[in-house]
């Protein structure tokens, strides 16, 4: 009996080994292998927006059957995690070759030399920036002057609005199309909202007996406290309060977070939340997303951007009219106007094909495939046709996102350094606001800890 | 082992010593592998992290020293007392409760039954992960949808944003993990119980004592050691929780769910703080340390009284 | 609490009256209707402390039932039937994405995500790391706590104790240095880098094994040495088969802890290739579009990662039931 003690033990003993073994052999650093340039290369392509998966697939498909020798692998993180893992990946070198970055980020990568510029793809003219919707290629361009990344889509921000409780609640499409606010009494913008409200006893938000702690139905909903940035939430009614972020963009180093246009803003933001009409952030936050709220009949309209539009038509039982947004003090219909652009690792071991990857990412070839997915509209100007078709094939009429654009009212996103501290302080900040338990003066002291970061 | 006093002769001193060199030496074989994974994997990390905890490292490029920078700019964080208030909050609710209801839970299995298929059922959330737990129990109370929050406005109590609300965020939290440790601990529980000799419960019974009496006559004074163990074992458990909140609310809203091991967290993988984090982790340590010692000098009063 | 307890030592008759003094003799209807009202009362007392008992159960079950629920409805109609108790909208759709049987379009037209969930190799991967762990770092811990009990060598006793404030030491402080060393040592999303810190020891295991020696009578061994048994033999074959019961019982306590383990995981093994259940779970739930979790797929998922160890349990129950026992009593 003590012999088989033994032997099992020796035999236990020796299969740890052989997994060990076995696992060692079988995992890999996960980013490039392949030997020198010519032989087969293996890119790995991070992204975090799972329905633009399917359209870059065809992309990197159709890249690979020009570059035969360049195979791209893509692999997606849900946005909560993406920059965890990014950052683990490029610690560790088994992060992605190329990835989809934001602008709110790449100032951090590139001032931490994580990223490679890549002015060399433009001068080679294996990129031509002239193709490009004006504004969006000089935002990729840092602080030191270098290029890191060419242009791929561009968004807006809209109204979604269910047009079954427009129909109910009487609204026209006049009087959708043409509201107004400002931030004394909200103008007919938030008439609507009220009207839009609906408590539990069927009464609206603008009739007398609304009971604002029963509602069933949100004139307008919430999907966070926006943050620093506020580009779905609240920086369209601020811009058109002629407000803006910082004094500069980008780059901006002394931030206007305690201005009274925009305390003013956010006190009647925060406003819509105490009257019923919106919900609070515990509400709002407690579970399901806005679009699954939406579709659920919990919210009546949103302020949402482009890239969400396919999403919300995907709901079953909603039938969604897109509105644009309203106009504001300074006559302005105003928007976030955001792109997004691929950076390269700088510990990529396959820097010249990572090249060749974003330029044909960055190429009319491939914003033409993925404007047909109707999902964002591209940067490449001569490509906005193929995407508003794509969406008018599917029943979804995209006029109001042109209206800033049309109109001259968007707004670059903010590009800065520290956007990381930066929302560390603000998103508690606005967190608090909009749970209703601190006033919107407390952004004033949370603009100096902010400015505080750039030396101010 | 008692060691001989008077001096033995050269012959058998020698062989003691050949002795003692084989047993040192098959001693030290035995404990190598070990020492080499405290070494590496606790000792080094520890010094490396006090080394740490006084540099500006970005993980990217190298530590520089600067002295008690870290330190300071600790004292100063109001998040950082924050996370240490909400950790507490934490790990008092979670806790109390937690031991409360595994007492009764241990003595009503002891006076009821001895299945195991209770006692299977009971333990069947410990073997689940933390992470597995707090989603579902992040989908069942959502505000919206949650089969929870129907209940409650099915009760007519109103629907309550449990993940959402600064004010029941933590509680909240601190509950689903009660859910989930609560048949471990009352299990444990449920073993010291049956130390307890039957005798004695029949002969308090024959004078008449009830339930409740015999629960703190009997089962209390000779539960306390386990009950002791329990407790110590627990908090420093529950001081580190990290899973639960990840999954749930990231530490929001507004920071109050940001506990400790996930403000660490936050620091080192999303602010690339790594200095400021290894501080913060030398903060904890030294918290933990405290509590530590309490258990070990409980524990080691508990020995002298078993044995 | 005070550092001074009363301990199990101390004299229980202290505690309730001797029975002799009080078995007085009653009047027998007296005692009659005692013994009615106690039998009435303890009746009354174990029916409510069913109904608690039962409440418990459901209360604990109810959360698996859910997930099962779940699991087997349509993300749509979720948001629409949320107070029934049944599955809404029958499907089993959320299962197969997380085997990776759906198609990307088939997926994101359920509202889950286009990606898809490698199920098998997450479970391998949980099964390498946990089976890893277990096996080594018992095997390791058992032999160093053969040396703490039994054997003499100078430092013994220092060296325990060093062992001893291992446990003192948080995961989290030694976590992040452990995270660089492994960035250096280029095992960064590999198994070895997973299971490394905690492969040759676990402070927790050498303490509790080292206990249970300490309580083994020497005359076996003593009797061993003297026809000549070097101290391997020893261990391996007169220690470690009285030791079986707390061996399994540490090793099924390791198992468990090592498949829930999330923390580590995540930071060192996020690469599909090396990604256990937990993480892929986290990013699971991360991964659909704008942050409104897949649910039927979600819980699908949780579902299939919990089955795993409750099929351990099923099948190992009853020692994992006692095996809380002892770590209870040491």
């Amino acid at each position: 009996m003590m012999w088989k003690r033994r032997r099992t033990l020796v035999v236990a003993a020796s299969t740890a080994a052989a997994l060990l073994l076995a696992g060692c052999s079988a995992s890999d650093g996960g980013g490039a292998e392949g030997g020198a340039s010519g032989d087969a290369v293996q890119l790995s392509y991070w992204l975090w927006d799972s329905n633009q998966q399917p359209g870059y697939q065809q992309c990197v498909d159709a890249f690979t059957v020009e570059n035969p020798n360049i195979q791209v692998e893509i692999t997606q993180y849900g946005w909560d995690d993406y920059w965890t893992t990014l950052t683990t990946g490029l610690v560790s070198g088994g992060g992605p070759d190329v990835f989809i970055s934001h602008l709110n980020r790449y100032p951090e990568l590139y001032t931490k030399g994580q990223i490679l510029p890549i002015d060399d793809i433009v001068e080679s003219g294996a990129a031509d920036l002239s193709i490009y919707r004006e504004g969006l290629a000089d935002l990729w361009v840092g602080q030191d002057g270098k290029r890191y990344g060419l242009p791929k889509d561009f968004d807006t921000i809209a109204i979604f609005a269910d047009q079954a409780m427009l129909d109910d609640a009487g609204i026209t499409a006049e009087q959708l199309n043409s509201m107004a606010w400002n931030p004394d009494d909200g103008g007919t913008y938030e008439e609507v909202i009220a009207h839009l409200t609906v408590d539990a006893n069927g009464v609206r938000g603008d009739e007398a007996g609304f009971d604002k702690s029963n509602v069933a139905v949100y004139g307008l909903g919430l999907n966070s406290s926006g943050g620093p940035s506020g580009q779905t939430e609240w920086a369209q009614y601020a811009f058109s309060n002629g407000w803006q972020h910082s004094d500069t963009n980008p780059w901006g180093e002394s931030f206007n977070f305690g201005d009274p246009e925009f305390v003013e803003t956010i006190a009647w933001f925060q406003s819509l939340a105490a009257k019923g009409y919106m919900p609070t952030l515990q509400i709002a936050s407690s579970g399901i997303g806005q679009a699954d709220a939406y579709g659920a009949g919990k919210y009546a309209m949103v302020t949402e951007g482009s890239w969400n539009t396919k999403t919300y038509f995907a709901l079953d039982g909603v039938t969604t009219t897109i509105a644009p947004v309203p106009e504001g003090p300074n006559g302005q219909r105003a928007s976030m106007f955001n792109g997004l652009a691929d950076n390269i690792a700088a510990n990529t071991k396959h820097p010249e094909e990572a090249k060749k990857l974003v330029a044909f990412l960055g190429s009319k070839t491939c914003e033409d495939i993925t404007a047909a997915q109707g999902i964002a509209f591209p940067a490449v100007v001569s490509s906005l046709d193929i995407s508003l078709k794509a969406f008018a094939d599917q029943g979804i009429d995209t006029a109001a996102f042109q209206v800033p654009i049309d109109e001259g009212s968007t707004y670059l996103a903010p590009v800065a350094n520290n956007w990381t501290e930066i929302t560390a302080i603000m998103t508690p900040a606005m967190d608090a606001i909009m749970s209703l338990t601190a006033d919107p003066e407390s952004l004033v002291a949370a603009n100096e800890q902010v400015n505080a970061l750039f030396g101010n | 082992m008692t060691h001989t006093v008077a001096p033995p002769s050269v012959a058998a001193r020698g062989s003691r010593r050949f002795a003692m060199r084989r047993e040192t030496r098959a001693a030290l074989l035995f404990v190598a592998p070990a020492a080499l994974g405290f070494s590496v994997f606790t000792l080094l990390p520890a010094i490396r992290g006090v080394y740490y905890s006084f540099t500006d490292f970005d993980v990217f490029q190298p530590a520089k020293l600067i002295g008690t920078g870290n330190y300071e700019r600790l004292f100063a964080d109001a998040v950082f007392w924050n996370a240490l208030k909400v950790t507490l909050e934490y790990v008092v609710i979670n806790i109390g409760f937690q031991t409360v209801f595994a007492l009764g839970v241990a003595v009503l299995m002891h006076r009821l039954t001895q299945s195991m298929l209770v006692r299977g059922i009971i333990l069947a959330p410990y073997l689940i992960a933390n992470v597995v737990v707090a989603l579902v129990w992040f989908w069942i109370l959502d505000y919206q949808i949650g089969i929870g929050n129907e209940f409650l406005a099915w009760l007519g109590v109103g629907r309550q944003p449990f993940f959402g609300d600064q004010n029941l965020a933590i509680p909240t939290i601190a509950m689903v993990n009660v859910w989930r440790h609560l048949g471990y601990t009352a299990l444990l529980l449920f073993a010291g119980l049956q130390t307890i000799p039957k005798e004695l419960y029949e002969a308090a019974a024959i004078d008449g004592a009830s339930e409740w009496k015999m629960f703190w006559r009997v089962t209390m004074p000779l539960l306390r050691p386990v009950l002791a163990l329990v407790l110590i074992v627990s908090i420093i458990g529950s001081f580190q929780t990290f899973d639960t909140v990840a999954v749930t609310t990231q530490g929001g809203p507004v920071n109050a769910t940001r506990v400790i091991y996930y403000y660490i967290y936050d620091l080192a993988f999303n602010r690339y703080d790594f200095g400021y984090a290894s501080a913060m982790s030398v903060a904890l340590f030294v918290l933990l340390a405290g509590v530590s010692l309490l258990q070990l000098r409980m524990t080691r009063a508990n020995q002298s009284d078993l044995s | 609490m005070s550092a001074k307890v009363p301990g199990g030592g101390m004299p229980v008759t202290a505690l309730v009256p001797a029975p002799a003094q009080s078995s007085a003799r009653l009047p027998s209807a007296d005692v009659a209707s005692n013994d009615r009202r106690r039998r009435r009362q303890s009746r009354l007392g174990r029916a409510a402390a069913w109904a608690v008992m039962i409440l418990l159960m459901l209360v604990t079950l109810f959360p698996f039932y859910w997930m099962l629920r779940t699991s087997l409805s349509t993300n749509g109609a979720l948001a629409v039937n949320s107070s029934n108790l049944l599955p809404a909208e029958f499907s089993v759709n959320g299962w197969k994405r997380v085997f990776g049987l759906a198609t990307p379009e088939e997926a994101l037209a359920d509202g889950g995500s286009g990606a898809s969930l490698n199920f098998w190799i997450y479970l391998r991967n949980s099964l390498v790391v946990a089976t890893v762990t277990t096996v080594v770092q018992t095997f390791f811990s058992a032999l160093a706590a053969y040396a703490f009990a039994r054997l003499r060598w100078p430092g013994r006793d220092a060296v325990f104790f060093l062992f001893l404030t291992a446990l003192m030491v948080p995961p989290i402080f030694t976590i992040l240095p452990n995270f660089i060393l492994i960035r250096d040592l280029g095992l960064l999303n590999t198994y070895l880098g997973i299971v490394l810190p905690g492969l040759l020891m676990a402070p927790f295991s050498v303490f509790f094994l080292r206990q249970f020696f300490l309580g083994i009578p020497r005359e076996l061994e003593e009797a061993a040495k003297l026809d000549g048994a070097g101290y391997p033999r020893v261990f391996f074959r007169i220690i470690v088969p009285m030791s079986v019961a707390p061996i399994s019982t540490l090793a099924i306590l390791t198992y468990i802890g090592s498949w829930n383990d999330y923390f580590w995981p995540l930071l060192v093994g996020k690469a599909e290739n090396v990604r256990v259940l937990t993480v892929a779970l986290g990013v699971f739930r991360s991964q659909t579009p704008q942050g409104s979790p897949d649910w039927a797929g979600l819980m699908a998922a949780t579902f299939v990662s919990a089955v795993p160890i409750l099929i351990l349990f099923a099948v190992l129950g009853r020692r994992v039931i006692n095996s809380i026992g002892f770590t209870g009593l040491k």
